[in-house]
């Protein structure tokens, strides 16, 4: 490609200026035409709702009615909104525990099946095999495992614990919801955390044996700071995926009981679809993306930081 | 002694984790009425009335139908679309191409919900809700894959396509007699992925399929779910949804673990 080009560049340059306007446009159009699909789809799709979240957020706007600017009106709304600090002080708590429980179980599972041993994939296909599954179905099955008269609070029975579901609990509801987060996320990190580990030069670690190190320290001075930039990368993942939780808080609680487990996007769902208020909604989209990013922000500082 | 210790925790973990499996499968084949611990978790006096049920009142056939459409069309769409701008983003020259290509990279920056409100008021607009194609267009835009696409496209040979240039080739042979062909592994890692993405996906059917004939498995379930449908039923209805998606685990794993590894490579 770069000696036809090259070439043409050089025929263009003696041609005169109309004759390399049309062969520029000959060039380029093959490759306009290939992208213009995609690109118009995202632009309609992806790029232009993005904008227009932002838009909507400075309007009152009612379907099928009139929209108007209402300038920070709606922001104004949500900083002074008690159930939107809730929707956060939940979404916080939720990823503050399902985001190091899920990378602390990936790394522990990772451990266990990264020596080759009679049928170690099967067992590294047993623990993918929920992050297959739909959030729904899990949803469906923790529903009953965590209800009243599901198998763990029969077992907390059995075992002198009293009270009820944990689900109708307005504070175990969260560490329930976790442990189904956990559950459906572990068996990804595991995978990433493989396959660094596989990277890591045997030497290393025999070389640590010879000196007398025990397998905790080799793992902490030795596995652990090669594993870094994968565990960075998990970190920035599960977090964007704990913020955005809804399919099985939706279908396990519905927020509830009371507002105890109402995410940001629950309540942005409930805005949106339920109250129809849009314009509140999308103001609700436009923080949780900003939370994004200043999650985003602050990893990469620490991880700056410590390089 | 630590053998066995990893053995013990290995066996734990697998069975913690495939407990609800198994309870979703057991349950689903036991006569519906009430449920008792431990007595329905032994698989014993299996029926099949759940199924039953489910197959013949609820519209579990009709959503299931709706999934597979929603998951394939997608799939084949998402992936040609991506396959023509990967091309055309690695090794195509056309003005524009850099600030295209970042701003497909810059979205995949910005959450899904943020888009989900004027996305469906656009949708609903223009007549889109409860029906296909208000369900499945939206979610062709996938920037993943074009830039998962233009990422393995970058990394083929130039000479190949001058090659097939020189012999006179035009673009459209091109792309079915070599990038088609060559592109293969990164269609099937991504195809696998598209697929369970969509078959799983639950809010936008959720938004977009306010009807009962046009909820997709994950909504139908759910409505069971919270229509306080017997617990047999739901679960029969899960084990139908779970099915396809295992098979394919099954037959495809390599893929799966692929596109975890290879998705996982951009950051």
């Amino acid at each position: 490609m770069t000696t036809t080009a090259s070439a043409r560049e050089r025929a263009a340059t003696t041609a005169p200026a109309r004759k390399r306007a049309g062969a520029r446009w000959r060039e380029a159009r093959p490759g306009l035409l290939l992208v213009l699909p995609a690109f118009a789809l995202f632009v309609l799709f992806r790029f232009g709702p993005a904008i227009a979240g932002g838009v909507l957020s400075f309007t009152d706007y009612t379907i099928g009615g009139e929209t108007e600017w209402t300038g920070l009106a709606n922001f104004d709304r949500l900083v002074h909104d008690d159930r939107f600090w809730d929707a956060l002080r939940v979404t916080v708590i939720y990823s503050v525990l399902a985001v190091p429980g899920s990378i602390i179980v990936a790394l522990g599972m990772a451990m266990l099946v990264r020596r080759t041993f009679r049928g170690v994939r099967l067992f590294r296909s047993i623990f993918f095999l929920p992050v297959v599954t739909s959030l729904v179905l899990a949803g469906v099955i923790f529903s009953w495992i965590f209800s009243e008269d599901g198998p763990w609070s029969s077992l907390l029975r059995a075992v002198g614990f009293e009270g009820g579901s944990w689900l109708a609990d307005s504070v175990l509801v969260l560490p329930a919801l976790v442990v189904v987060s956990i559950w459906t996320r572990f068996g990804y990190g595991m995978l990433i955390i493989l396959a660094r580990l596989q990277d890591i030069p045997r030497e290393l670690e025999e070389a640590a044996h010879v000196d007398g190190a025990g397998s905790w320290q080799t793992f902490r001075h030795i596995i652990l700071p090669q594993l870094k930039p994968a565990l960075f990368f998990l970190g920035v993942l599960e977090t964007t995926v704990a913020f955005q939780a809804f399919d099985t808080i939706w279908v396990m609680t519905g927020g509830g009981p009371a507002r105890a487990s109402r995410t940001l996007v629950i309540e942005l769902y409930e805005q949106g679809f339920r109250n129809f208020d849009q314009d509140y909604a999308a103001t609700i989209g436009v923080a949780l993306f900003v939370m994004t990013l200043v999650v985003a922000l602050i990893q990469r500082l620490i991880m700056g930081r410590d390089k | 002694m630590k053998r066995a210790v990893r053995a013990t925790l290995l066996f734990l973990a697998a069975v913690v984790t495939l407990f609800p499996f198994y309870a979703m499968l057991v349950l689903s084949f036991k006569p519906i009425g009430p449920v008792s611990l431990p007595g329905s978790l032994l698989p014993s006096g299996l029926s099949l009335e759940a199924y039953d049920q489910v197959l013949g009142t609820a519209s579990l056939a009709r959503w299931l139908v709706n999934t597979a459409v929603y998951a394939i069309i997608s799939v084949i769409g998402v992936l040609a679309l991506s396959m023509l701008a990967g091309y055309a983003f690695a090794k195509k020259r056309f003005p524009g191409k850099e600030t295209m290509f970042w701003s497909f990279v810059a979205m995949l920056m910005v959450p899904y919900h943020v888009t989900l409100i004027p996305l469906f008021i656009l949708i609903a607009d223009w007549g889109g809700v409860d029906t296909y194609w208000g369900l499945i267009i939206p979610t062709l835009a996938n920037a993943q894959a074009v830039f998962l696409m233009r990422q393995f496209i970058s990394t083929l040979p130039d000479e190949l396509f001058e090659a097939a240039r020189l012999d006179g080739c035009g673009e459209l042979r091109i792309l079915w007699s070599l990038v088609l062909p060559l592109t293969k592994p990164i269609m099937a890692t991504l195809g696998v992925f598209v697929f369970l993405w969509h078959w799983n996906d639950y809010l936008w059917p959720l938004v977009i399929g306010q009807s009962e004939e046009m909820r997709t498995l994950t909504v139908g379930i759910a409505s069971l779910q919270a229509e306080r449908v017997p617990l047999n039923v739901v679960m029969a209805g899960s084990v139908v949804a779970f099915v396809p998606i295992f098979m394919a685990y099954l037959i495809g794993q390599r893929y799966f673990v692929e596109g975890v590894t290879t998705t996982g490579m951009k950051g």
